[in-house]
C-alpha cells in the first residue's frame, strides 16, 4: 500500500471515529455547500445568461446564441479583443523580461542576502492597488517624475504626454505591477537546479556562457513559461486598471466587460464576452503548463 | 558558476532599475505623508505629522477600515473551517468527487477575479440575494478558500500516518487524536494561511466592486475617492497600512516556512 | 519464562488487497508471557499480521481471539496491546514525558499518577533525565527507548514491536536487542516482534516464525528453526546452509537415506514425521551446518557420521571463524559446500587448492523436501 493511500485512510479513520453519522452528514453539508453554492453555481448561472438576451430593460431568458454572434460580427469587439490580448502578451513579455535578469541576479547571491532582497521584491504587492495605480499615473504624467527626470537631464525640453490615458499607460502600468510575479516563479526554477550540473558542466570545459544556454536556460524555461502565463493571466484580468490609466483611447476588453454591468447595461452580453475571456485564460493556462512540463526539471 | 564582474555588474543594475520601478509608487505618498502638502505640492522643508492627525479624524475612511477588517476577519475564518473540512475529507479516500470539489475550489484562485465577480453578481440577482457586506463576505472567503485548503491539505499530508495510529493505539478517541496531535500539527500552517488569507482579502478591489452593496471597504472607498483626487491623509493611511500587512505577512512567512531543527519539529 | 497459556490466537487468517493474496491461512497461537518473533522477507506478509493484531488492518478472513474472545471486529483504540512503531511516531508537539504519559492522559487518569508512572517508566528504559526534552533533541536509540516506554506504561496484554530496530546502527541494534530481552523478562508482558534480520530473531526471541509468500513455514524455538528446518526456505534463509539435493532412499522412522551426487548420506529425521513417511525417490535436500563439518583427522571415532572429500577452492578470513569453499568430489560433477572453523592466529586452518577429507554427523544432518 503506497505511502499516501495509507494516509488517506488513516486520516479517513480519524474522521469516522471523531464525528458520529449524523454530525458528519452535516459537516458534509457545510463542507461541500460553499463551494457548490457560491462557486459551481455562479458559474454555471453565468454561463446560462451568456445564452439570454436583453432588450431595453427586459431580460428575456430564452436561450440564442445572439451574444456570441455579435460578439465575432460587430466590428468594434474583435478588434479591442485582439488587441487587449496582444497587449497582455507585450505585458508578459516585459515582465519576464526585466524579471529573468533579476531572478537570476537573486539567485547567484549568497545566504539570507537572496531570500531577504525577494521578500524586499514582494512587499510592494502589499501596497494599496487603487493608490498604486495612482502614484503611478502621476509618476508617468505632465507634472510626474518622469517627466521631470528626462526634463532635467535634457532628454525632452518638452513634457511627454504618451505615457497617460492611452494603452502604453496600460502596457506599462501593468507591467510596473507584475513584474514581481515574473520574478517569483523564474527565481524557484533556478534554485531548483542542483549545483551541480554546473559544476559537472564546467568541469567539462563549457565556458560560463555556454553553461548558462545549454544547462541553466533550459532548465529554467519551465518556471518561466509558469511566469510568463502567470502574469498574462493576471493582465488580462485586470479591469480597473486600464480604467484608471487608459483614458478614452485605452480601451481594452476587460472595461468593455465592465461597462456591461454599468452604463451599457447588457448583462448577458457582458456574460458571454467573459466566457470568451475565461475561454482565452484556460488556453493561456493549458498552454503555459504544456510547455512549462515539458522539461521535468532537473532530477 | 562563478559569474564574471562584468555579468554581475550588469544583473546588479537591472536588479536596481527594478527596484527603482516597483519601489517609486510606494514612496511618493509615504515619505508624502510625513511633509506638508499645500496645493498639490509637497513641501519638502517641513515635516509634519499632521496627516496621521487628520485621518484620525476621517470617518468615512475609518469607517470603511472598520468593514475591511470585519470582512477580512470573516473571510478567514469560514475559510478556515470550510478548508479544513474539505482538507479532511480529501484525504480520507479516493473518488471522482473529491477531485471535482477540490477544482470548483481552486477556480476563483485561477480564474481572473473579474470573472469570480461577475458571476456572483449574476448569481445574487438571480436569487434575489441582497448585496451587502455579506456578499463582500462571500466573495472573499470563495477567492482565498483556494490558499487556505491547499495549505492545510499539504500540512495534512505531511503527518505521517503511524501518528494517528500510535495515538488511536494508546487508547485515544477519535476526538482526543483530532485535538492533541492532528490540531497542533495543523495549528501553525492555519495561522499562516489565515494571516496571508487577511492580507489578501484586506486590499481585494477587483471581486469587492463588483459585489459590493452600500457599505463600503477601504478599496472601494479609494477607488471612489481617486476621481477627486486624494487628501494627504490617505498618504497617512496607506503607509500605515503598508507597515501594518508587511508585518502580518513576515508573520504568516514564519509559520509556513519549513521548520528547522528545534524543539517543536518531528 | 513462559507459561502455556495461550494469549492471543489467529484462526485461519487471510488478508487479500483486491486481487492480490498477502496472507493465507495463517494459524498462530502466541503463549502468554514469551517474546515471539515472527521473521521473513519483505513483501512476506509478517508487517500485515503484525497490524491486523493491532487492529490497523482488517482481516479479509479468519478471527482474531484474546484469550478466547473475538476481538477481530474491535478498534484499535479498544484492544489492550500497545504498539512500538517503525519510525516510532513520537508526537512532536509534546515533551518525552507527554509521549510517555499520553495513553495514560487519553484514560483521563489524575495528573499525579501519570507523573508518577511516567517517571517509573522512564527509569525503566533508562531515560529519567531526558523527561522534559522534546523528541527532536534526542538521538535514534533515545526516541527507541521512549516509544517503548511509551508502550509499556499503559500495562498492556501484547507488545507489538514493527521492525523497531531497523533504522539503529549495528553495535547500538545489539545493544538493545539485549535491553529489549532484558526489559521483557522483567515486566513479563508478551512481545510480538517483527524483522527481517534471522541473527537479531535468533538472538533475542524464545519462539520464531519464519514467513514467506504470506503463509507461516516453520514455528518453533530459535534452536529449532537454525538446525531442524522443515522447509528449503528455512533451511536457506538461516545463515550459510548447505543444501545438496537428492533422492530419498530406505529409513527407519529416526534415521533416512538420501542419494546425492557426493555418495549415500545418512540423515536424523526424529520429529519429522512429514520427512519419514514420504515415498522413496522422492526429491530432497541434505541439509547441514558449515560448523558442523570436521576435516576427518582419524578415520574412525564412534560418532556416526558422513564422509566426504572436497578441495578447497576459496577460503575467507571473516574475523572468529573462517570459512572455506570446498568442491566436493562428487557424480557427475563437484558439489559445493561450506565450511566454518575457528580462527587461528598462526595462519589460515586450510589453504586454498588443499585437498580435505570431511566429516558431518549423522544427528547434524538433516532432510528437507524439495
Amino acid at each position: 500500500m503506497s505511502e499516501a493511500a495509507g494516509n488517506r485512510r488513516v486520516a479517513g479513520l480519524a474522521i469516522e471515529s471523531a464525528a458520529p453519522r449524523a454530525w458528519r452528514a452535516s459537516l458534509a453539508v457545510i463542507a461541500y455547500g460553499l463551494p457548490i453554492a457560491f462557486i459551481l453555481l455562479p458559474l454555471l448561472a453565468f454561463l446560462a445568461y451568456s445564452f439570454f438576451s436583453v432588450s431595453g430593460v427586459t431580460m428575456s431568458y430564452t436561450p440564442t446564441l445572439m451574444n456570441y454572434q455579435r460578439f465575432f460580427t460587430d466590428p468594434v469587439f474583435l478588434p479591442v479583443f485582439w488587441r487587449t490580448c496582444l497587449l497582455c502578451l507585450e505585458v508578459a513579455v516585459l515582465a519576464v523580461g526585466f524579471g529573468y535578469p533579476v531572478a537570476f541576479f537573486l539567485a547567484g547571491l549568497e545566504g539570507r542576502k537572496k531570500y531577504t532582497l525577494l521578500l524586499l521584491l514582494m512587499v510592494p504587492l502589499l501596497m494599496s492597488y487603487v493608490i498604486k495605480i495612482y502614484a503611478i499615473r502621476s509618476i508617468l504624467g505632465g507634472n510626474g517624475f518622469l517627466n521631470r527626470a528626462l526634463l532635467a537631464l535634457g532628454i525632452i525640453d518638452q513634457p511627454l504626454t504618451i505615457f497617460v490615458y492611452n494603452l502604453n499607460a496600460v502596457l506599462l502600468t501593468l507591467t510596473a505591477l507584475l513584474i514581481p510575479f515574473a520574478v517569483l516563479p523564474i527565481f524557484l526554477s533556478l534554485e531548483r537546479i542542483p549545483r551541480n550540473l554546473l559544476e559537472a558542466s564546467a568541469d567539462l570545459g563549457a565556458s560560463n556562457l555556454q553553461s548558462f544556454r545549454r544547462v541553466v536556460l533550459p532548465l529554467s524555461l519551465p518556471g518561466t513559461a509558469t511566469a510568463a502565463t502567470f502574469v498574462f493571466v493576471l493582465a488580462i484580468g485586470d479591469f480597473l486598471t486600464p480604467q484608471m490609466v487608459g483614458g478614452l483611447s485605452g480601451f481594452t476588453f476587460g472595461r468593455i466587460i465592465y461597462s456591461q454591468f454599468g452604463t451599457a447595461f447588457n448583462w448577458p452580453f457582458g456574460a458571454a464576452l467573459s466566457v470568451i475571456l475565461a475561454a482565452v485564460v484556460i488556453l493561456a493556462i493549458a498552454a503555459g503548463t504544456r510547455l512549462g512540463g515539458r522539461q521535468r526539471g532537473a532530477s | 558558476m562563478i559569474r564574471s564582474r562584468l555579468v554581475n555588474i550588469c544583473l546588479a543594475a537591472i536588479t536596481a532599475v527594478v527596484f527603482i520601478i516597483l519601489y517609486g509608487p510606494i514612496f511618493v505618498p509615504i515619505v508624502s505623508s510625513f511633509f506638508v502638502v499645500k496645493w498639490g505640492n509637497v513641501q519638502w522643508d517641513q515635516t509634519t505629522l499632521a496627516a496621521y492627525v487628520a485621518l484620525a479624524h476621517n470617518d468615512g475612511i475609518l469607517e470603511a477600515v472598520k468593514n475591511t477588517i470585519l470582512v477580512g476577519i470573516s473571510a478567514v475564518i469560514l475559510s478556515i473551517v470550510i478548508g479544513t473540512l474539505l482538507a479532511f475529507h480529501y484525504q480520507s479516500g479516493r473518488s471522482r468527487g473529491r477531485d471535482i470539489i477540490q477544482f470548483i475550489v481552486f477556480l476563483p484562485f485561477l480564474m481572473p477575479p473579474i470573472i469570480t465577480g461577475l458571476s456572483l453578481l449574476i448569481y445574487f440577482r438571480e436569487i434575489d440575494f441582497e448585496r451587502s457586506l455579506v456578499t463582500v463576505i462571500i466573495g472573499h472567503t470563495v477567492f482565498v478558500l483556494a490558499l487556505v485548503y491547499r495549505t492545510i491539505l499539504v500540512r495534512l499530508q505531511a503527518l505521517s500516518r503511524s501518528m494517528v495510529e500510535a495515538s488511536y493505539d494508546l487508547g485515544a478517541s477519535g476526538w482526543q487524536t483530532f485535538r492533541h496531535v492532528l490540531l497542533p500539527h495543523l495549528a501553525s500552517a492555519m495561522i499562516g494561511a489565515a494571516v496571508l488569507s487577511f492580507a489578501l482579502s484586506f486590499d481585494e478591489t477587483m471581486i469587492t466592486i463588483l459585489v459590493t452593496g452600500t457599505d463600503s471597504t477601504l478599496p472601494i472607498r479609494l477607488w471612489a475617492m481617486m476621481r477627486l483626487g486624494f487628501t494627504p491623509d490617505i498618504n497617512a493611511l496607506v503607509a500605515i497600512i503598508l507597515a501594518l500587512t508587511t508585518a502580518l505577512c513576515l508573520i504568516a512567512a514564519r509559520h509556513l516556512m519549513p521548520r528547522e531543527a528545534g524543539a517543536r519539529s518531528a | 519464562m513462559t507459561d502455556d497459556r495461550i494469549l492471543l490466537e489467529l484462526r485461519s487468517v487471510s488478508k487479500s488487497f483486491g486481487p492480490t493474496a498477502v496472507l493465507e491461512g495463517i494459524e498462530l497461537a502466541v503463549r502468554d508471557g514469551e517474546f515471539i518473533t515472527i521473521l521473513g522477507p519483505s513483501g512476506s506478509g509478517k508487517t500485515t499480521i503484525l497490524r491486523m493484531i493491532g487492529g490497523f488492518t482488517q482481516p479479509s478472513g479468519g478471527q482474531i481471539l484474546l484469550e478466547g474472545r473475538d476481538i477481530t471486529g474491535l478498534p484499535i483504540n479498544r484492544r489492550p496491546f500497545n504498539t512500538v512503531f517503525q519510525d516510532y511516531a513520537l508526537f512532536p508537539h509534546m515533551t518525552v514525558a507527554g509521549n510517555v504519559g499520553y495513553g495514560l492522559m487519553v484514560r483521563g487518569r489524575p495528573r499525579r499518577e501519570i507523573a508518577k508512572k511516567v517517571s517509573e517508566a522512564l527509569d525503566l528504559v533508562a531515560l529519567g533525565p531526558l523527561a522534559d526534552r522534546y523528541p527532536a533533541q534526542l538521538s535514534g536509540g533515545q526516541r527507541q527507548r521512549v516509544a517503548l516506554a511509551r508502550a509499556i506504561i499503559c500495562e498492556p496484554r501484547l507488545i507489538l514491536l514493527d521492525e523497531p530496530l531497523a533504522a539503529l546502527d549495528v553495535e547500538l541494534r545489539k545493544q538493545m536487542q539485549l535491553f529489549l530481552k532484558d526489559i521483557q523478562r522483567e515486566i513479563r508482558t508478551t512481545f510480538l516482534f517483527v524483522t527481517h534480520d534471522q541473527e537479531e530473531a535468533i538472538a533475542i526471541a524464545d519462539r520464531i516464525c519464519v514467513m514467506n509468500f504470506g503463509r507461516i513455514l516453520q514455528l518453533g524455538t530459535p534452536h529449532e528453526v537454525y538446525y531442524r528446518p522443515r522447509s528449503e526456505f528455512v533451511a536457506r534463509f538461516f545463515g550459510d546452509n548447505n543444501l545438496i539435493e537428492g533422492k530419498l532412499g530406505a529409513g527407519d522412522g529416526m534415521h533416512r537415506r538420501i542419494d546425492t551426487p557426493i555418495g549415500s548420506l545418512l540423515c536424523a529425521v526424529d520429529g519429522q514425521s512429514e520427512i519419514a513417511a514420504a515415498p522413496a525417490g522422492s526429491r530432497a535436500f541434505a541439509v547441514f551446518r558449515p560448523e558442523s563439518i570436521r576435516p576427518q583427522l582419524v578415520s574412525a571415532d564412534g560418532f556416526a557420521e558422513n564422509k566426504a572429500e572436497g578441495r578447497v577452492t576459496a577460503v575467507t578470513f571473516a574475523g572468529a571463524t573462517t570459512v572455506a569453499e570446498i568442491a566436493l568430489t562428487g557424480n557427475p560433477g563437484p558439489v559445493p559446500a561450506r565450511l566454518r572453523l575457528a580462527s587461528r592466529v598462526g595462519g589460515a586452518a586450510v589453504t586454498p587448492g588443499e585437498v580435505l577429507s570431511l566429516a558431518w554427523p549423522v544427528d547434524e544432518c538433516r532432510l528437507v523436501l524439495a
